[in-house]
């Protein structure tokens, strides 16, 4: 009856210009109704959209807005066509950050809400000011046994008897079934794991004396991560050790004893971190299902398992081989089998602790420590292990030289994008060494158009390397809410402040997200790079690659960051101002057949 | 005892231990070594000021290794000398500017009260410029939780050429600086 009565209150309120639509998902609204500066194409209308079509085991994506001339509550319903009851749909409200950089509103951070949702204008949490619009993110997940058809998906803006809004979505499901498979791994970096304290005060804050970092809640809460990345096709990383070599307790095993008697104390704190992660059943409730982790980092670092202070002596190689010894006897005893650990060095010269340059080596004196590592880890593993261990770098001034001095010694490469630009054999000739290439950059801040996230994913496939590094994705600074840094750093956000004890997603990592399903697919269909970076910007692949500056036939270490910039920035020029639709172009070319 | 009493006999004590590490860090350390951890290019490049390139000094900055892991060596070895989790930092003046140092080398738990993350050079604190005017043992306690003592470096003809930090936090926390 209560509800009753709110109903026929809101039927009074509402008026004419109240609406609901659907709108695209890579055109972000604003709080006033209008598509956020970056996403504005051509035109300035109002995007809308009627129609979309997807695949099955895949997402379909779009954003209902719905915008009230003036302040009042509201109720929002979706009612979803499907006799099938196959279809899913997940519904997040999405939070408008406050930018700083260019004091305007931005939406990405994704609320997953029950619906019906009531609510009102404006939206008490979010403190704008004449807001007038709100968005919400739909996914509407299509199972692997969706029949093919039409179905359909309506949002209902509750205007009471007299003043009731809707906006009608058609769905067209084919027949065709995203690959599990992606064709590029797209990974997300992260640091330690102390951020998990600050950003979830509410979880944290009834553990005293750092008993958060040993409970279930904490373990729980790094698989949720995992859980979150994989669910939108991606992978996470988190580097257990600091610049010194500190190694945080659940990274790695506990040793004991030194020199020929160092060896492990317990796998108690790993185990149930990685345990779950390395067989796959973290996952086991996701709708990609159980699967284990592709990488992992290892704690391997100048300071674990062997101490620095033994550096070049017997007791050194002793202490390293032996516990890299147990940790592959550990993972082929619990058939971990599935995942390549990764060792792998962070530490930079100028952060004083070690003296040579593990990661973006420049000075080429600092391959002799790469080559006794590699040298160490070989002694260290049986060669017919079933276990994947992989010898990591993450390179830039240095790199071409490093591919051949470093050969049969790094076997996991990471590169930097813009130094990898102009080595367009480079891909190529690892991939026939059997090793991966990824390259690495930052995530794309809000105030770039939605649609840019999908640039450096394209760029690896059309570059055909393995993957791509965000460096760092869980890192949304001070204040995302109300002063935003624009998100450069993160891809998603904690649910504390929400009330959940989970990160959330972004619009941002559904992009890629959707883009990911669609490279799978396009991939699966031998749709050519050239159609498809035709279809996007206009451009060949070979425009992709930049050319090789003077600067590159001189030692790198006497190279400096203005000619990287000026080599990049030819490709970069062509890839900037990508317009909204530019991905709509290149899903196109999986339907168009259909 | 009460505990404010308790806890500050603990930090006696923790003082008094730093002490006794930073003495004899000053008789173990070789201050010519110390000055030769840090390459001739990569000093002279520290101070030049690049406007286009503000990571430039950070991308030149180098170090004799050999020498480097002989020193670093050392400082392990005395940081092992507490009873607890200690680190043992190698901080050098810079001749170029005067009032100026750098710490040339860190350890594994990254304690200092003094680096500024990153920083090549910095201003030297009031203690550091006692120890390196003075030669006498100054212990600082300004961040919460950290106590550091500091101690001269002597060189072969007698001169104060640098200092050591012996640093270590009352209440060791595991996940501080793995990052």
């Amino acid at each position: 009856m209560v509800r009753l009565l709110w109903l026929t209150a809101l039927a009074a309120t509402l008026v004419r210009g109240d609406e609901v639509a659907w709108w695209p998902e890579n055109v972000r609204p604003d709080p006033f109704g209008e598509a956020v500066r970056a996403d504005q194409g051509a035109s300035r209308d109002r995007p809308k959209v009627t129609a979309l079509t997807g695949s099955r085991a895949g997402y379909l994506s779009a954003q209902v807005v719905i915008r009230l001339d003036r302040p009042q509550p509201y109720h929002l319903e979706f009612r979803l066509e499907d006799k099938t009851g196959k279809l899913q749909l997940d519904v997040f409200r999405e939070w408008f950050h406050f930018s700083e950089w260019d004091k305007s509103y931005y939406p990405d951070a994704l609320i997953p809400i029950q619906h019906p949702y009531d609510s009102s204008i404006p939206e008490s949490d979010n403190k704008i000011a004449k807001q007038t619009t709100q968005a919400f993110w739909v996914d509407i997940w299509a199972p692997a046994d969706t029949e093919p058809g039409e179905y359909s998906v309506r949002a209902i803006l509750r205007n009471g008897s007299r003043g009731r809004r809707e906006a009608r979505l058609r769905l067209r499901i084919t027949d065709l079934v995203t690959p599990p498979e992606d064709a590029v791994t797209i990974d997300h970096n992260s640091y330690g794991s102390s951020f998990l304290a600050d950003q979830y005060p509410r979880l944290a804050s009834p553990y005293e004396d750092g008993a958060f970092f040993q409970s279930d809640d904490f373990f729980r809460l790094i698989h949720s991560y995992h859980r979150l990345f994989y669910e939108h096709r991606g992978t996470f990383h988190q580097l257990g050790y600091g610049h010194g070599g500190k190694v945080g307790p659940e990274f790695a095993p506990a040793l004991e004893g030194s020199g020929a008697n160092r060896h492990v104390a317990s796998w108690d704190m790993y185990d149930r971190h990685y345990g779950p992660l390395l067989d796959g059943s973290a996952f086991k409730e996701t709708r990609r299902g159980a699967r284990p982790i592709p990488f992992v980092y290892l704690p391997v670092n100048p300071e674990w398992p062997a101490s620095f202070v033994n550096w070049g002596e017997p007791g050194y190689d002793a202490e390293f081989t032996r516990v890299l010894g147990e940790m592959e006897s550990h993972f082929r005893k619990n058939n971990w089998v599935n995942t390549r650990f990764e060792m792998f060095f962070n530490h930079k010269k100028r952060y004083k602790a070690f003296p040579w340059d593990g990661d973006e080596v420049r000075f080429p004196d600092d391959n002799a420590f790469f080559k006794k590592y590699g040298q160490l880890l070989k002694e260290s593993i049986p060669p017919d292990s079933p276990v994947k261990f992989v010898f990591r770098a993450d390179v830039s001034w240095a790199m071409e030289r490093q591919f051949e001095e470093l050969k049969n010694t790094v076997t996991m490469w990471v590169a930097s994008g813009s130094m990898l630009s102009w080595m367009k054999d480079a891909p190529k000739l690892l991939r026939d060494r059997g090793e991966f290439l990824w390259h690495y950059s930052g995530p794309p801040p809000v105030t770039q158009s939605a649609v840019s996230i999908t640039k450096q994913i394209l760029r690896t496939w059309i570059w055909r390397v393995n993957g791509y590094v965000h460096w760092l994705t869980v890192n949304p600074g001070p204040d995302p809410w109300f002063h935003f840094d624009g998100g450069g750093t993160t891809l998603v956000y904690s649910g504390d402040r929400f009330g959940l004890r989970d990160p959330i997603p972004s619009i941002r990592l559904k992009c890629q997200r959707n883009a990911l399903q669609d490279l799978a697919l396009l991939q699966s269909l031998r749709v050519s790079r050239a159609e498809v970076s035709t279809a996007f910007n206009g451009t060949q692949p070979d425009e992709w690659w930049s050319q090789e500056p003077e600067r590159a036939h001189r030692p790198p270490y006497e190279w400096t960051n203005p000619d990287l910039e000026a080599v990049s920035r030819v490709v970069d020029a062509r890839l900037e101002n990508i317009d909204p639709a530019a991905w709509n172009r290149v899903r196109e070319l999986i339907y168009q057949k259909k | 005892m009460a505990p404010l009493a308790a806890a500050a006999a603990r930090a006696q004590d923790r003082e008094a231990e730093l002490r006794r590490v930073a003495r004899v860090a000053t008789v173990m350390m070789d201050g010519d070594e110390c000055k030769r951890v840090v390459t001739p290019r990569a000093l002279a490049a520290m101070f030049a000021e690049n406007p286009k390139d503000k990571w430039a000094a950070s991308d030149d900055y180098n170090v004799d290794a050999p020498t480097f892991i002989r020193v670093k060596k050392t400082l392990i070895r005395l940081s092992r000398l507490a009873p607890f989790p200690c680190d043992v930092n190698l901080w050098l003046p810079l001749a170029a500017k005067p009032g100026k140092v750098h710490i040339a080398i860190r350890n594994a738990n990254e304690l200092s009260q003094f680096w500024t993350w990153g920083a090549l050079h910095q201003d030297a604190h009031p203690a550091m410029k006692t120890v390196l005017e003075t030669g006498g043992i100054q212990a600082v306690s300004e961040k919460p939780g950290l106590t550091s003592v500091l101690a001269p470096v002597y060189d072969s003809l007698g001169a104060v050429v640098g200092l050591v930090e012996v640093v270590a936090r009352s209440k060791p926390d595991t996940h501080e600086n793995v990052r």
